[in-house]
């Protein structure tokens, strides 16, 4: 089988919930439970011998700690991700990325992938815009990172310009159809690799931690922050990746424009420090190792002197 | 500059080194940064300096700087005046 399966919600209501269980993030608990009728669990060690399946619903980190678990300690289960947010792509990935002691680590295992994904567009109806659009620049990382990612097949590349011209086409904010795109998005830059932008996120969004109460550092913001200035500097080094989004049938405008209009330059602002201070782990960070173009120590210039400007 | 010092520098940004770790026949083993990643890196480099993609077979068998040389002057790269 083809994992993961997508599903609706009443295609998942519809499926074989016996022995199944809930472990949600707490804010959706009480409306998961009324329309899917499970049992929740409080945490990942509360689920019981005798159960079928886990329903995992919320961000990124918490369904990568679901695959995780699932396949180190449950490996029978069926597991089922139900994501709270566009972005993270979890749900569809073979990638687990997590924080540990303020550093992130990332295992790779096709065992991770989810055997489901369910996408519950009213999940977005709460969220905050700023939240969405951060989401949305987390989303065109993987898909333009991807793309560019020296260990890109063409043919992977194809099917990545298939899912940029997609993502262009969605208005940056609130808009249910990013969860699609999101996972599509994410599980096809799983075959490659990620760069720059990302390597800054994952170095970053400890160091940044609980500088902003307000809208939080976290990881989707950080790539929504540096897609730009990352993309015009591995477009000033390589002038080969304009020609490899020719060679797709993609104007570079294509994904520079929402790129631009992610940019935040407070946000920026507040970053650009830590970037500096915390560069020399960004340059050895597996990410940044896989970015499309050689990111030198030099190149710490161009974000200071905010030559994408 | 001259392709000699070019390398050099694409060496040194690649891995993370300092100028007084360059040789030309500095070898894999001692470079910690020229595992997996660092030969994709270093395939990276090299096109964008000197316009020669490495085939897969060539990345991964580089055993040195030298190793480097030794395949871009067989493109025609010339390294020695």
């Amino acid at each position: 089988m083809n994992r993961p399966l997508a599903w609706t919600p009443e295609e998942f209501e519809r499926s074989d919930l016996a022995g199944a269980y809930l472990w949600s993030l707490p804010r959706f608990e009480a409306r998961a439970e009324r329309r899917f009728g499970l049992p929740t669990v409080p945490g990942l060690r509360d689920v019981p011998r005798e159960a079928r399946s886990l329903i995992v619903l919320g961000g990124g980190t918490r369904i990568d700690e679901a695959k995780l678990w699932r396949r180190d300690e449950r490996a029978d289960l069926r597991l089922v991700a139900i994501p709270s947010l566009w972005g993270s792509g979890a749900e569809a990935s073979p990638i687990v990325a997590l924080t540990r002691a303020g550093k992130k680590h990332i295992v790779v295992d096709p065992e991770l992938v989810p055997d489901v994904r369910v996408v519950w567009p009213e999940l977005a109806d709460d969220l905050p815009l700023w939240r969405a659009r951060d989401a949305c620049g987390d989303v065109w990382a993987h898909a333009i990172e991807g793309f560019f990612s020296p260990l890109a097949s063409g043919e992977l590349q194809e099917e990545l310009a298939g899912i940029v011209r997609r993502l262009a086409s969605l208005p940056l904010g609130k808009d249910a159809r990013w969860f699609e795109a999101g996972a599509r998005a994410c599980a096809a830059q799983a075959r490659a690799s990620v760069g720059l932008v990302h390597g800054i996120a994952h170095v970053l969004e400890g160091v940044l931690e609980g500088v902003d109460r307000e809208r939080p550092f976290g990881h989707a913001r950080l790539c929504a922050t540096f897609l730009w200035p990352v993309l015009a500097l591995d477009r000033s080094v390589s002038r080969e990746l304009d020609a490899g989004l020719a060679s797709h049938g993609l104007e570079a405008s294509l994904v520079l424009e929402p790129a631009r209009a992610l940019f935040d330059e407070g946000a920026y602002a507040r970053a650009l420090p830590a970037l500096e201070a915390h560069w020399r782990a960004i340059l050895r960070d597996p990410c940044t190792r896989t970015n499309g173009a050689l990111v030198r120590p030099g190149h710490l210039a161009f974000f200071l002197e905010r030559r994408f400007r | 500059m001259s392709n000699l010092e070019q390398l050099k520098q694409l060496i040194l940004d690649t891995f993370l080194l300092d100028p007084s770790e360059f040789r030309l026949d500095l070898r894999r083993e001692e470079v910690e940064t020229w595992d997996s990643l660092g030969v994709v890196s270093l395939a990276v480099g090299v096109h964008e300096t000197f316009g020669y993609h490495f085939t897969p077979e060539e990345a991964t068998g580089l055993e040195s700087v030298q190793d480097v040389v030794r395949i871009l002057e067989s493109k025609g790269i010339p390294f020695h005046e």
